[in-house]
């Protein structure tokens, strides 16, 4: 072997990169080509012929005929060569005799070969890939002949048009290959953007997309995971492929391709495993790792791991294969960003639900329903909170989107009007008010949000709003009932504070007649539109609804129809308008005597604040007419009493009279006469109060007439209310002070007058002081003597005081008279 | 008391039911200087009208047994004797419509002063 002998050429690099580029070495036979040397054996009449490629270490034939080998290394090659003289023929006569081939295997031993012809393969380019030979077991010393020359030129041009025919078509299907990789790579990392977004920031569901999609894009992917930084060390996850096996395993940050992509926060194409700088040797052999590349994944700022794929091969990979993770990393990044963004987003939301939807107080979002013309006189549900529904008592979640007019189809327009204003002033309004459709109170406040949109808070204050009602109606029912007269206006006025106060469509006084068998309804109460009832009805022709008036239980029914009581014939009920009644029994002596009513045409659930309100009326209106009978019975008493007291006085004047018939001195029988009548006047005035008080002034006034007309005395003084006790002895103090103005003092002459003045003196105890002062009548002279009964009387003061202190003055008499206030004026309470 | 009877004395006709009441108005019409004539019942007080034509005045208890009796006689010879003079006493106030026409009605107990003066207005 003499390897000098082979022509440098052979190594040259353009050359053999030239031969590489046509992609024929070790592909299999082909028909052109076996032709091409069919035809070059039958031109050249020779046994052998071959196409020849040379490359680096050996020579490889794509076509052959009567050659037993398909390659041979460079010492057996001719075709070598051939190499040397690119422009023509190589031709050696005789192949042991010629020095570039006498040594050579094929020569010296089998087969023997003794001659050989070659046409160059040449490029357009001018290099030589090889050659078209014939050879030949003989020596042929006149070479070829000049057609076979030709013959075998132009086959071998034939060889290079089927070479450059053949790359032409590699190129193409290389490149359509590549292009169905880049659809792949691009599909994939559609599916794999989409699955993220599906996992809507799930991380593993993320993380797993990613590595399939990546796993589909780069072909040349063995095996393929994320290697997630957990506590400073890369934990594999989501593996795939080759790396299937090693789910959990964890790799140092320092010591791993995966980990210097993390601490650059870059891509890394591991060209070759076994010269890498940043993997750990045992970690090749654990992974099977020839090669890989890493493409770092973030959430926002934060790296949380590494998309690996790998290959057991070392150069598997390259900058596209890198480009391709790189996407797909960046798909899982942007999409768990997304992810955290929403979540983020969504926990604010779930935060700001949350609040609406715990809130007790009702939360409305409304908006203005305007017509053509702008106006509004309606608007609409946006949004209401759980709360809302409870306190209206109606579905929550069904009410957006529909207007307040159409859920309550009779609301008071005030809410419809205050929200407008406050969308068009943009002040915000506080309201109090009912929706009496539903008789539930409302307190709330509106305020302008944006455009025609204004939000509602509000609480429910029917109970507060109905005990004020209620505490209202009784203060109103208790100034009423004192200032009537009668038992049917008063059971009137209590019939229509209940029916308005209940908001009820009817309501009454009603007296048992019987054992609960009927009743005499008084003039009820009716809301407008309602008949009254008032008059006799018998409770049978209304359901079994006896019994519990006669234990003295309220009947209660919220509806009529449903209520066992009466719902096997409801109808009796339905004709004078009762959807619902309670009949709040009066009792007396442990009968039912008498019945408060309150209707609703229809059905509605009476609260045991409503019926508390009922019985506190019934009783009221209870007492108060016990009061009015036993005032009525008291004043026939009073009347009959003050008859018999004043007749029997009259008998007593005339028993007198008759008795002291012989009695000269008659004076003294009219002063005993006119002193009965005096204590009659007193009565007078008592009577007018049942004998509990009098008015001072009129006690004064009935006693002074009996003597002179009223303007002969001038009273000034406080109208007191004075005692029993006090006005009798009034009554007879001033009769005898007036008799004895008449006789001799003030009241004897003409112009004489009196005047009485009282007033009240404050002090440890208040003392009433009484002043009557003469005047105008004849000079006074003090009495000489003691006098009789009327003197006595007088110095016996009022109430038997003694405290009377009588001056004499030359002008008229002048008396002051003084007592407790307390034994006086009537005690008040 | 009697110094100034005129010759023909003038008739008060009583009633009263109640014995010593009628001795105390019988006294208050001598009192008066008129001469008293006593019926014990509206009937008997009605017979003396229809049989007497003497009579001035009627001087009536209204407090009588039956209540309302003395207050029909009154109204009754009002309608039957316009001219005769009416006084009434009573223990019980009158409103003035129910009165008849003319009439007085004073209260008991008596105030012998007015009623007394009151038959003596009705004497002249």
């Amino acid at each position: 072997m003499k390897p000098s002998l082979i022509p440098t050429a052979v190594n040259d690099p353009s050359r053999l990169e030239a031969l590489a580029a046509y992609g024929i070495l070790d592909t299999p036979a082909e028909l052109g080509f076996d032709g091409i040397v069919h035809l070059a054996c039958r031109l050249c009449d020779a046994p052998v012929a071959l196409v020849s490629l040379v490359a680096e270490d050996r020579q490889w034939f794509k076509a052959r005929i009567g050659f037993s080998l398909g390659e041979t290394d460079l010492s057996s090659s001719v075709c070598a060569h051939a190499l040397a003289q690119p422009d023509d023929l190589l031709v050696i006569p005789d192949l042991a005799i010629d020095p570039r081939t006498a040594d050579n295997p094929l020569v010296t031993g089998e087969p023997f070969i003794r001659f050989y012809g070659g046409a160059p393969l040449r490029t357009s380019t001018g290099l030589v890939l090889g050659s078209l030979c014939i050879i030949d077991s003989v020596p042929r010393p006149a070479g070829l002949t000049e057609t076979q020359a030709e013959d075998l030129r132009a086959l071998a041009k034939q060889v290079m048009s089927q070479l450059e025919l053949r790359r032409a078509l590699n190129n193409r299907d290389a490149m359509r290959a590549a292009e169905a990789q880049e659809y792949r790579a691009r599909e994939a990392l559609r599916d794999t953007q989409a699955a993220v977004a599906n996992a809507a920031g799930d991380l593993e569901a993320t993380l797993y997309a990613v590595v399939e999609g990546a796993m589909r894009a780069v072909p040349a992917a063995e095996g393929g995971a994320i290697e997630l930084l957990v506590a400073g060390e890369l934990e594999y996850r989501s593996v795939r492929g080759t790396l299937a096996a090693h789910l959990g395993l964890r790799v140092p940050l320092a010591g791993s391709g995966a980990g210097y992509s993390v601490t650059m926060r870059a891509p890394y194409l591991m060209t070759d495993a076994s010269t890498d700088p940043h993997v750990q040797r045992d970690l090749i052999g654990t992974l099977q790792l020839g090669s890989a590349v890493f493409a770092p994944i973030l959430r926002g700022d934060v790296v949380l791991g590494v998309l690996k794929l790998q290959s057991h091969r070392p150069i598997a990979f390259d900058q596209r294969d890198l480009d391709l993770i790189s996407l797909f990393a960046g798909a899982a990044t942007a999409g768990l960003t997304e992810a955290a963004n929403r979540a983020e987003t969504r926990a604010k939301d779930v935060y700001w639900r949350g609040l609406f939807d715990r809130l007790s107080e009702g939360f409305v979002v409304g908006e203005v329903v305007r017509d053509l013309h702008g106006r509004a006189n309606d608007w609409r549900y946006v949004e209401v909170n759980p709360a809302w529904g409870e306190l209206l008592g109606f579905d929550a979640t069904s009410v957006a989107g529909r207007t307040v007019r159409e859920v309550f189809p009779d609301l008071e327009d005030a809410w419809v009007d205050e929200f407008v204003q406050v969308v068009e002033t943009g002040h915000g309004a506080s309201f109090t008010r009912q929706i009496s459709a539903i008789r539930r109170w409302y307190e709330g406040r509106a305020f302008k949000l944006d455009g025609d949109r204004f939000g509602v808070i509000f609480l429910e204050v029917t109970q507060r709003i109905e005990a004020e009602k209620r505490r209202t109606a009784l203060l109103t029912l208790g100034d009423r009932l004192r200032d009537l007269a009668t038992i049917p206006e008063m059971t009137h006025a209590a019939a229509e504070i209940v029916g308005r106060t209940l908001g009820a469509s009817r309501a009454g006084f009603g007296r048992i007649v019987g054992d609960v068998e009927e009743i005499e309804i008084e003039l009820d109460w009716t809301a407008p539109g309602v008949g009254s009832i008032a008059g006799r009805h018998v409770f049978d022709d209304y359901g079994d609804i006896r019994s519990h008036l006669r234990r003295g239980d309220a009947l209660v029914i919220d509806d009529v129809t449903m209520d066992p009581r009466t719902r096997d014939d409801p109808a009796a009920m339905r004709t004078i308008g009762i959807g619902a009644l309670v009949n709040m029994p009066v009792r007396d002596r442990e009968r039912t005597v008498a019945v408060f009513i309150a209707h609703d045409d229809k059905a509605r659930v009476w609260t045991p604040e409503e019926l508390a309100f009922l019985r506190n009326v019934a009783d009221r209106v209870e007492v108060s007419v016990a009061r009015v009978r036993a005032e009525e019975l008291q004043g026939v008493l009073n009347k009959e009493l003050a008859h018999r007291l004043k007749n029997t006085l009259a008998i007593v004047q005339s028993i007198a009279t008759q008795t002291l018939r012989g009695v000269t001195e008659r004076h003294l029988v009219e002063a005993f006469e006119r002193r009965v009548l005096a204590l009659s006047r007193a009565h007078d005035v008592l009577m007018q109060k049942s004998w509990t008080a009098a008015k001072m002034r009129a006690v004064m006034e009935g006693v002074l007439v009996m003597q002179a007309d009223l303007d002969r005395f001038a009273l000034d003084g406080p109208d007191l209310d004075i005692n029993p006790q006090a006005a009798l002895s009034l009554s007879l103090l001033l009769h005898e002070l007036a008799t004895n103005a008449l006789k001799y003092g003030a009241l004897s002459a003409d112009a004489g007058k009196v005047r009485i003045a009282w007033r009240t003196e404050a002090g440890q105890a208040a003392t009433l002081v009484l002043d009557w002062t003469e005047s105008g009548g004849p000079p006074v002279t003090p009495p000489t003597n003691r006098g009789g009964f009327g003197s006595k009387l007088i110095r016996m003061g009022l109430v038997g005081t003694r405290s009377a202190n009588l001056r004499y003055h030359p002008v008229g008499l002048q008396a002051e008279f003084r007592a407790p206030l307390a034994e006086v004026q009537v005690q008040t309470h | 008391m009697g110094q100034s009877r005129p010759p023909h004395p003038t008739y008060v006709l009583v009633v009263e039911d109640d014995p010593i009441l009628m001795m105390g108005l019988v006294e208050f019409v001598e009192d008066a200087g008129c001469e008293a004539i006593e019926a014990t019942t509206v009937v008997e007080a009605i017979q003396i009208l229809e049989a007497r034509l003497d009579i001035r005045t009627v001087f009536t208890d209204l407090d009588m047994r039956g209540s309302t009796a003395g207050m029909q006689l009154a109204l009754l010879i009002r309608e039957r004797w316009p001219p005769l003079e009416l006084l009434m006493i009573s223990s019980q106030p009158w409103d003035a419509a129910q009165i008849p026409a003319r009439g007085v009605v004073l209260s008991k107990p008596f105030d012998r002063r007015k009623i007394v003066a009151a038959i003596r207005r009705f004497a002249v």
